[in-house]
């Protein structure tokens, strides 16, 4: 990432963000870069660094347009032209919005059109996570009704095993019957 | 005193314990292009919440004005929902 220190004590460096419409054909597309880029150079300013960010939805419509194409300039421009540029800009037909900062010190150029489509893959492996979240305590959910079920089956088998017993005490007495009628018997 | 602890205990913890998410981080300068660090201190109806709920400091709760307020002129962020 380049960082922002201006060659010269004359100059500075401005950051300039520009909203162009979306839905324009190739030509006019060129035509107004090219024409915005050309107030900059009538003044004289370096171009330090570029981030075009893009097809981007609008929070709110702007000049009737629901999406725009957001394009970050970083120039290195002499501070009295700035408001040359500022008012050509206002004037340019295409040009929705425009804004002009100043960085800070030690400011670095981040490549917003990057971090955005990355923070949007982040967000759906987030959405992801929670739904596998969601879907394992589904299971939890299940497998715990079964345990409770499976006990609740065992807990009915042994009320019914004394109802078995009865019929053991009648085998008992069977044996006990054939042992008393055994001949070889010695009392 | 052990009456006034378990009273303590029972209430919701102070908000002024919060800690500034951003002075953690060291931030020196809030960017009205990035919009994931914008978001979380923006409302439904697209205000700015309160330095009370989110706990950040009055230092970058006045850099978060500059660039939410940037942020909306240039459409990034509505100014009411």
């Amino acid at each position: 990432m380049p960082q922002l220190v201006p060659t010269s004590e004359d100059t500075r460096i401005y950051e300039w963000c520009v909203l162009y419409p979306y839905p324009l054909t190739q030509k006019e597309e060129q035509q107004l870069i090219k024409e915005v880029e050309g107030h900059f150079e009538e003044v004289g300013a370096k171009l330090v660094a570029k981030d075009a960010w893009g097809r981007r939805g609008l929070a709110y419509a702007v000049g009737g347009f629901k999406e725009g194409n957001f394009t970050v300039y970083y120039y290195e421009m002499d501070p009295a032209k700035v408001k040359e540029v500022d008012n050509a800009l206002r004037i340019t037909k295409g040009v929705l919005r425009h804004i002009t900062v100043k960085p800070p010190k030690h400011y670095q150029v981040v490549k917003f059109s990057e971090a955005y489509e990355a923070w949007l893959k982040d967000r759906k492996t987030v959405e992801e996570q929670r739904a596998s979240a969601r879907e394992e305590k589904v299971q939890e959910q299940i497998a715990r009704k079964a345990k409770m079920k499976a006990k609740a089956t065992a807990e009915r088998k042994k009320t019914v095993k004394p109802a078995e017993r009865p019929l053991e005490e009648e085998a008992i007495t069977e044996q006990i019957d054939k042992l008393i009628s055994d001949d070889t018997l010695d009392i | 005193m052990a009456f006034h602890k378990q009273t303590q205990q029972q209430r919701r913890p102070d908000p002024r314990m919060k800690k500034c998410p951003f002075c953690e981080h060291g931030t020196a300068y809030i960017d009205y292009k990035d919009y994931p660090v914008l978001k979380p201190y923006i409302d439904y109806f697209g205000n700015i919440r309160k330095r009370y709920y989110t706990g950040v400091c009055l230092k970058h709760q006045k850099m978060l004005k500059s660039a939410v307020e940037r942020a909306r002129f240039m459409a990034m962020l509505a100014y009411r929902k």
